[in-house]
């Protein structure tokens, strides 16, 4: 029932948005545009080095599609979770309370922007490196199952990141430099082996912030096998956990939700 | 059916500082200004009253309506709607409710009107022949049919209150709230939806809070009116009543040629409100006396050249009457 409330609203949400077609297709495209270009820079830093820290050019290019797929996922379904400081700044939240269901649906179906160049750059890049593995005899067929296992669980742990850090909103009102940094400088942190970074920065992704769960993690199984299958089963538990933390924050954050006057 | 049980609201504001890194230690500072928007209020609303709820702006009103739809949490005491606390039962205690906020729609604001009431359709289970039924019904009531097919952001002001009405209606709630639903509307589109509010409590059986501006609303709609200033209820109690406190002011602007003198002794009934060099404004009660009677006396001030009368806005005298919170202490109790 909740989910056909859900995609109830986004079919709302995407009638509203072809209400200007024009900028509904333009800004899509502009927004492809920008990825492609920022994958061809990190395309490019790999190709002069061929490889890091033992991670060659297709394991990094699978770490870095599995955080961009998982990122697209939680995007779209949940597009304004990220913008509620605009809500909260402009009381635009006052209305979500008036009606029998969930706030945070009625949030997460706001706005619905399909995310197409991430989608399709992320399963171009993803399905390159999972044949070059596959045709060198690195992985099995298991590895598709797995990868999509772990690109819907990374996308509940960022959904759930990026779900509390908005909402220290209701205390804070503005979070912006706060998400630049548990949101879009954590993911593109983990974009590289987490090897690379010094041991407080690594403690961080497994802890607080876990986004080493989502792609470093499992791929030290998938591509490694240097640590066992329950690696997985971590994730899971780990976007489990996550996501049972953010939604009870979220029920404290609304509580103190204060308006505005008018 | 509802009840407000010793609501108070508190709003914590950061200091903000002042100087180097103002941001970063406004963030950790522990300093806080608390602004009390609600004091402490008591009322109850019977099934089928229609209840003014008047102030002045920053009285605390919006507070109070966003108490009792669950939107904010009173920081003490405890609201009831129909038995239900709406901070722990929001989504059982909404069914029951229509709102209306008259400066933000609640309609999808680029689809047409009629999407955004399938939607509401399907929000609250309702059942679809029925839904269609009441839907013609307001159809007719409201006269929907000249822009349900257009999106709402091309609705004009009155055109989009009455599709918020309808939206507020289509779940049948047996208690609405109305915040500010004729703000800037012209004369006649103020009328029609006055004629509607009155047509949904008295025919439809609604029990209606209506806070407002327009004191004509007030007049014309509601049978009891609660009066909050600063943060506090300085009046409850029924209209008649009102008028019998209040009695009938009148304010009297009068010029004279020249200069002219006041006497010394003050004069009871009379007061100035404002004085220059050639006009003076006077208030005074008809109850007490009577026009001639006061421009009788006035003519031995000086020379009159002009008069000017004036009945003052209900709004001003409620807030100039109840200024003290204190003189009215006893309408504090509930009825």
């Amino acid at each position: 029932m909740e989910m056909r409330m859900y995609f109830m609203l986004i079919r709302a949400s995407i009638k509203s948005r072809l209400q200007y077609k024009f900028n509904f297709i333009f800004s899509m495209l502009m927004a492809m545009l920008l990825n492609v270009s920022e994958f061809l820079m990190i395309a490019f830093v790999l190709l002069k080095f061929n490889s890091i820290q033992g991670w060659s050019i297709y394991e990094v290019g699978y770490l870095y599609s599995v955080i961009l797929l998982s990122k697209t996922l939680y995007r779209t379904f949940a597009s304004d979770v990220h913008h509620l400081e605009k809500y909260l700044v402009s009381g635009d939240l006052d209305s979500f309370f008036i009606r029998p269901i969930p706030i945070l649906l009625t949030l997460m179906s706001q706005n619905f922007f399909l995310l197409i160049g991430e989608l399709l750059q992320g399963t171009f890049i993803i399905l390159i490196c999972i044949q070059h593995f596959h045709s060198i005899g690195q992985v099995d067929l298991w590895i598709i199952p797995i990868t999509i296992l772990i690109i819907l669980a990374g996308s509940i742990i960022l959904f759930s990141i990026g779900l509390a850090t908005s909402t220290l909103g209701f205390w804070l009102t503005r979070v912006e430099m706060l998400q630049n940094l548990t949101e879009d400088a954590a993911m593109n942190a983990v974009r590289y082996p987490l090897s690379l970074y010094p041991n407080w920065l690594k403690g961080i992704f497994l802890t607080i912030l876990p986004l080493g769960f989502i792609n470093y993690l499992p791929a030290l199984y998938i591509l490694k096998q240097d640590v066992g299958i329950w690696i997985i089963g971590a994730t899971i538990m780990v976007a489990c956990l996550c996501l049972w933390l953010s939604l009870r924050f979220w029920k404290i954050g609304l509580s103190r939700y204060q308006s505005t006057g008018s | 059916m509802i009840e407000a049980r010793q609501i108070q609201k508190q709003f914590k504001i950061p200091v903000v500082k002042k100087g180097r890194f103002s941001g970063i230690r406004t963030l950790f500072s522990r300093e806080y200004i608390i602004k009390e928007a609600v004091k402490e209020i008591s009322f109850t609303i019977k099934e089928g009253d229609f209840v003014g709820y008047i102030g002045p702006n920053g009285a605390g009103k919006s507070t109070t309506i966003k108490m009792l739809t669950g939107i904010l949490h009173p920081t003490q005491g405890e609201v009831k709607i129909m038995g239900l606390n709406p901070h722990k039962e929001r989504r059982k205690v909404v069914r029951h409710l229509g709102v209306v906020f008259g400066q933000r729609t609640q309609l999808w604001w680029d689809l047409p009107v009629i999407d955004s009431y399938d939607i509401l359709t399907v929000m609250y289970k309702l059942d679809k022949k029925e839904t269609e039924k009441r839907l013609s019904q307001l159809t007719e009531l409201l006269g929907l049919h000249e822009f349900i097919h257009t999106p709402v952001r091309k609705l004009s002001l009155g055109q989009r209150m009455r599709a918020d009405i309808a939206a507020s209606l289509l779940h049948d709630p047996e208690i609405l709230f109305f915040d500010e639903p004729t703000i800037g509307l012209d004369v006649i589109a103020k009328k029609k939806i006055r004629g509607l509010l009155k047509t949904l409590n008295k025919e439809m059986k609604k029990t209606v809070l209506l806070t407002t501006h327009d004191m004509d609303d007030i007049e014309q709609l509601c049978e009891k009116v609660i009066v909050i200033n600063d943060g506090q209820i300085v009046y409850n109690d029924s209209i008649p009543q009102l008028r019998n406190d209040i009695g009938l002011p009148t304010i009297m602007k009068v010029s004279f040629v020249g200069d002219f003198q006041t006497p010394t002794i003050h004069h009871n009934m009379i007061q100035i409100i404002e004085r220059t060099n050639s006009t003076i404004t006077i208030q005074y009660n008809r109850h007490q006396m009577k026009a001639m009677d006061v421009l009788n006396m006035m003519q031995n001030w000086g020379e009159i050249e002009d008069i000017h009368m004036d009945e003052p806005q209900l709004e001003e005298m409620i807030q100039e009457i109840y200024q003290t919170p204190e003189a009215s202490k006893e309408s504090l109790v509930v009825s």
